[in-house]
């Protein structure tokens, strides 16, 4: 399943990141991209769409778009931490809204895998919109490993 | 009261739903839709084929499950209410307990409390049997009035 694969290589998590991020069909329709996949803490970008707002009139994102983009970043930073090519699957997923993010601008995902076991991985997530001291939400999500290649 | 706020109002008022979904352009995007069952309101989220997450088995991407709970819970607490405010998330949480396929999503939501500042709710997903629901989450909203304020960032910023 992929075991010979080397995760810490940067140029290695470059390219499956893109390829795993290439497979999620829903990925593709928001636009999300693999920002910067080379160390633990790694980072996506969603950038501004008008179909995302959840309040046009005060030019808010709604927080929900944050959800499926904390989403796919957790379990790409997990799919990064743990050996081969094995799947994942989200268990449950938290995220607590701290501030709106504004209209016009990108929203920034960066997330981390911070514990594996055999069958689980914990991973969190910080939503920016440029300035990592002034997070729109954290998400904690937990993840099984399917025991399956992403490949199968 | 906003010019928001009042078309806001005068859709609850109407359940001219159709017109509520169109104020949050999120909830348009998902394809989000308000169903009577008998007195109980219920949402629905059609399949299409940019939702999907995982092509291979296939099934929907976990976070259009989350997000779409989280607008059909957004969208109960607007509709219960006699004056309608505009609930903010302040936090949400979703448990998924099977994989969602190519289908339909249905939501079922309960208020659990609406009071002056906070509004707390439940939502269970499912497809193609109630028997057999996908994912449950909980959320809680902060109320705001429409009111001419409603365009400066909410509190905590």
């Amino acid at each position: 399943m992929g075991e010979d694969i080397d995760k810490r290589d940067p140029a290695v998590r470059e390219t499956i990141a893109g390829r795993f991020n290439r497979m999620i069909p829903h990925n593709q329709a928001i636009g999300l991209q693999v920002a910067d996949v080379a160390g633990e803490r790694i980072r996506t970008t969603l950038a501004y769409r008008a179909e995302f707002l959840g309040d046009p009139e005060a030019g808010l994102w709604h927080t929900a778009i944050g959800t499926t983009a904390a989403d796919s970043t957790c379990g790409l930073a997990v799919f990064l931490a743990i050996p081969g090519l094995e799947s994942v699957a989200t268990i449950d997923l938290r995220m607590d809204y701290l501030r709106p993010a504004v209209a016009g601008r990108a929203l920034e995902i960066e997330a981390r895998c911070y514990h594996v076991t055999q069958c689980v991985a914990f991973a969190e997530a910080t939503l920016h919109q440029g300035d990592r001291e002034r997070p729109t939400a954290r998400c904690t999500a937990a993840f099984m490993r399917t025991g399956r290649s992403v490949l199968a | 009261m906003s010019a928001r706020g009042e078309r806001v109002r005068a859709a609850v008022a109407a359940a001219d739903y159709a017109r509520l979904i169109a104020a949050i352009p999120y909830a348009g995007y998902l394809g989000i839709g308000v169903e009577h069952d008998g007195e109980s309101r219920r949402y629905r989220m059609p399949y299409r084929d940019e939702l999907i997450g995982n092509a291979r088995k296939p099934a929907l991407h976990g976070g259009t499950v989350a997000g779409f709970l989280e607008l059909a819970m957004q969208l109960d607490v607007l509709i219960a209410e006699a004056q309608p405010r505009l609930p903010y998330a302040i936090d949400f949480a979703i448990d998924y307990w099977r994989s969602a396929g190519p289908h339909d999503c249905i939501a079922d939501c309960r208020l659990i409390r609406s009071g002056r500042r906070l509004a707390q709710v439940q939502a269970e997903c499912w497809q193609q049997s109630r028997d057999t629901p996908v994912a449950f989450a909980r959320a809680d909203f902060l109320l705001r009035a429409f009111d001419d304020d409603d365009t400066t960032p909410v509190p905590g910023d």
